[in-house]
């Protein structure tokens, strides 16, 4: 079913990912959760900026989207679920 | 405070609910509002009257929750203990139920009257979520009225419903948690001594104790006594070993399930349904490759049509001020009655025909960008960009702000947690062309040398700001916190709020802009007429016409451009003793650069020094002279060599 973890900053666009793990200090955790971004939650990579740019991540369980710097997106780790739910 | 009378109510919820949106819709337009998280950054009071009864009614800043990160998060909370307010109406951005529902069990902890404005209920129901409203009012114990704050439906409601609440003062139950956390959390709370100093209540205060890390109550905890800090240490481990994680997440995780499973109760979610249009929009605007020249366009589209409309409307403008104009000097006044009245008409005559042409079209647009959340994608999009520059996303809230005005958009970096950030935004705000100066721009450069001119220079300012900030980071060096910035939804802007957050600017710039304008005319005037321009002309001439090449009467016109940018440009015309058309015959193409990169890059106006002043620091106002003064004088050279 799930697939390897590996870092939101290295995962594939357009497929459904699944949060894993958030292996940031307390502030960016906190910050995360407060935006409504949780272990176990689902969410989609819909975009990158150019350049190293932040990516734009949506959060399919509460429908809200986020742009995410590289550094903290290097910090959640997720997973790829293959079957779309 | 103890003169007003009437009861307190305050409008708390997540950043970009739409809780200034709906304060306006109440109060009248008085609190800014934009498509942005994070607009709202100290409070805004206004007083209703609705039924015969006062209401004095609170704006807070948007916060995600009440472990606040940011300075304006921190005020909301602040405020929101230290006003105690009669009511608390929670404003929830329907569209985003499950999420936003975390901050309002967190406010049902403190037990204190509340509402709950379900707001943007259109948007949620394009999005395919009908909510139960009935359901959610019992569930919560509390009254809940949906809204539609920008186009005004639900407010009566809203209202009637908080009259009666403060009539019959019922106070929610906090929710609660499973029972294993609960009875860790009650016994510190049985704990707590007599003497503590209480934040709501006992739960809460303990809560606020656990969940305290480096945030809020950090200095409360400091002081608390060593006993109670011991049980605080203590239950943090109790709740660790019994979910293995932090104790913070722990509460955290509890709200985050139990709202999961109200929206659940509450919410039926449609699947399926077809991508809207602003959707699709969206994923244009936001396209990875797509989204930059889309940028470019937007970019395009706002200066032309800001030209189109403002360049053949001054030309109509103009034509009778200056008939006006000739006809007065043809009379026999005495000289001082005639300089009086025409120091009069270059101030007035200048504020309508030249300033109000282009100023007028900008805050159409820029009101629209705003509401319309294409700013937040701007701010992703140029992300690495601000990078280069040392800053982060977030910043680019300030600095699109600042197109609009520098002055709210140095009060707006209050967004920004990090004072390093801070300090280096609003030393690059003053850079950024305001209206004021756009409207300079538009008017001598884009009227006299054509709109790819203008351009060109708009551009070359956006260079400035980049270099500058390359240039500063490269001093004040230190790692700039993450982007974390949540992107709202793409909403289509209501007309009849665009109108009245223009004529709200407008009113403001007739109130306080005009008369600046009409006393800086009459002033020169009586300075030309007792000859003591010469004197101030003659101290600047090393400046003007040495280093610049300026004519040497235009000193004075510099010494003025401090109060307010565009006073420089009609004082321009009354210093050479020309009219505008003839402007072109005693300046060159080079000169007219020349000044106008001076005019918008040189000390920032009064009202920018004076905010930043009052918002960061002394020191950081006087650097910030310094450092436009040496820009200016800098660039303005270098296109004088150039050109």
């Amino acid at each position: 079913m799930a697939s390897q973890v590996m870092r939101l900053s290295e995962a594939p666009q357009g497929k459904q990912l699944r949060i894993v793990d958030i292996v940031g200090g307390h502030g960016l955790r906190r910050r995360l959760m407060a935006l409504g971004f949780h272990k176990d939650d689902l969410i989609e990579r819909n975009s990158d900026a150019l350049f190293g740019g932040p990516i734009l991540i949506k959060n399919l369980n509460c429908d809200t989207s986020v742009a995410l710097g590289r550094g903290v997106a290097q910090k959640i780790l997720v997973e790829v679920l293959d079957g779309q739910a | 405070m103890a003169r007003h009378e009437g009861p307190v109510i305050v409008f708390i919820g997540q950043p970009n609910s739409g809780k200034s949106t709906l304060f306006n819709a109440i109060a009248g337009p008085k609190a800014q509002t934009a498509n942005f998280p994070g607009t709202t950054v100290s409070h805004t009071h206004s007083e209703v009257y609705f039924n015969g009864r006062v209401l004095r009614i609170v704006d807070l800043p948007g916060t995600y929750s009440l472990n606040p990160a940011d300075p304006a998060e921190k005020a909301a909370l602040v405020h929101l203990f230290k006003e105690a307010p009669d009511l608390i109406v929670n404003v929830v951005d329907a569209s985003l139920l499950s999420r936003s529902l975390e901050l309002t069990l967190e406010l049902l902890e403190t037990e204190q009257p509340m509402l709950l404005a379900l707001n943007m209920v259109d948007l949620a129901e394009k999005k395919g979520i009908k909510i139960d409203r009935e359901k959610l009012e019992v569930i919560l114990g509390i009254p809940v009225v949906m809204t539609v704050a920008n186009r005004g439906r639900g407010v009566k409601e809203l209202l009637s419903r908080c009259v009666e609440n403060l009539k019959n003062g019922s106070s929610p139950r906090a929710p609660s948690w499973t029972e294993e956390v609960e009875q860790v959390v009650d016994s510190l709370a049985k704990d707590i001594p007599e003497n503590f100093c209480l934040v709501a209540n006992r739960r809460f205060t303990a809560i606020k104790l656990i969940e305290a890390g480096d945030t809020f109550c950090h200095e409360i905890l400091e002081e608390i006594s060593q006993p109670l800090k011991k049980r605080v240490e203590e239950t943090r481990h109790r709740l660790e070993s019994l979910r293995h994680l932090p104790a913070y997440e722990v509460l955290a995780a509890e709200r985050h399930h139990l709202a999961m499973k109200i929206f659940e109760a509450v919410a039926k979610v449609q699947r399926g349904r077809k991508v809207s249009a602003e959707e699709k929009l969206d994923s244009l605007l936001m396209h990875p490759i797509l989204g930059y020249p889309l940028l470019l366009v937007i970019f395009f589209l706002f200066f032309f049509l800001i030209f189109f409309i403002g360049s053949p409307l001054e030309q109509l403008l103009l034509l009778p001020w200056t008939w006006l104009q000739s006809w007065v000097r043809g009379l026999s006044l005495s000289p001082l009655f005639l300089t009086l009245i025409d120091g009069l008409l270059q101030g007035l005559g200048g504020g309508i025909a030249i300033v109000l042409p282009y100023f007028l079209p900008l805050l159409f647009l820029m009101a629209f960008l705003e509401d319309l959340g294409y700013l937040a994608r701007a701010g992703f999009l140029l992300d690495s960009l601000m990078h280069r520059i040392g800053l982060h996303g977030k910043s680019v809230a300030p600095f699109v702000l600042g197109f609009g005005c520098n002055v709210p958009a140095v009060v707006s970096t209050r967004i920004l947690e990090s004072p390093r950030d801070r300090f280096l935004t609003s030393l690059l705000i003053p850079f950024i062309p305001c209206s004021a100066r756009t409207t300079v721009i538009l008017a001598l450069i884009a009227f006299f040398l054509g709109p790819w001119w203008a351009m060109g220079f708009y551009f070359f300012q956006l260079l400035i700001v980049a270099l500058v900030g390359r240039l500063l980071t490269f001093f004040i060096r230190e790692p700039s916190p993450g982007l974390m910035l949540e992107i709202p939804s793409l909403k289509w802007p209501s007309p009849k709020i665009i109108l009245s957050k223009v004529s709200y600017q407008l009113r403001s710039f007739v109130q306080f802009a005009w008369p600046i304008l009409i006393a800086g005319s009459l002033v020169l005037s009586l300075l030309q007429l007792a000859g003591v321009d010469v004197w101030i002309n003659r101290a600047l001439t090393p400046l003007v016409k040495g280093i610049l090449g300026l004519p040497e009467t235009l000193g004075v016109t510099l010494v003025f451009g401090f109060l307010r940018k565009e006073l420089s440009l009609l004082m321009l015309l009354q210093a050479l003793g020309v009219d505008y058309a003839q402007l072109p015959e005693v300046l060159s193409r080079t000169q007219l650069v020349v000044f106008t990169a001076f005019i918008s890059l040189f000390i920032p106006c009064l009202s920018t020094v004076a905010i930043i002043w009052r918002e960061i620091s002394r020191k950081a106002a006087l650097f910030s002279m310094l450092l436009n003064l040496v820009v200016a004088t800098l660039v303005a050279s270098l296109v004088r060599l150039i050109l």
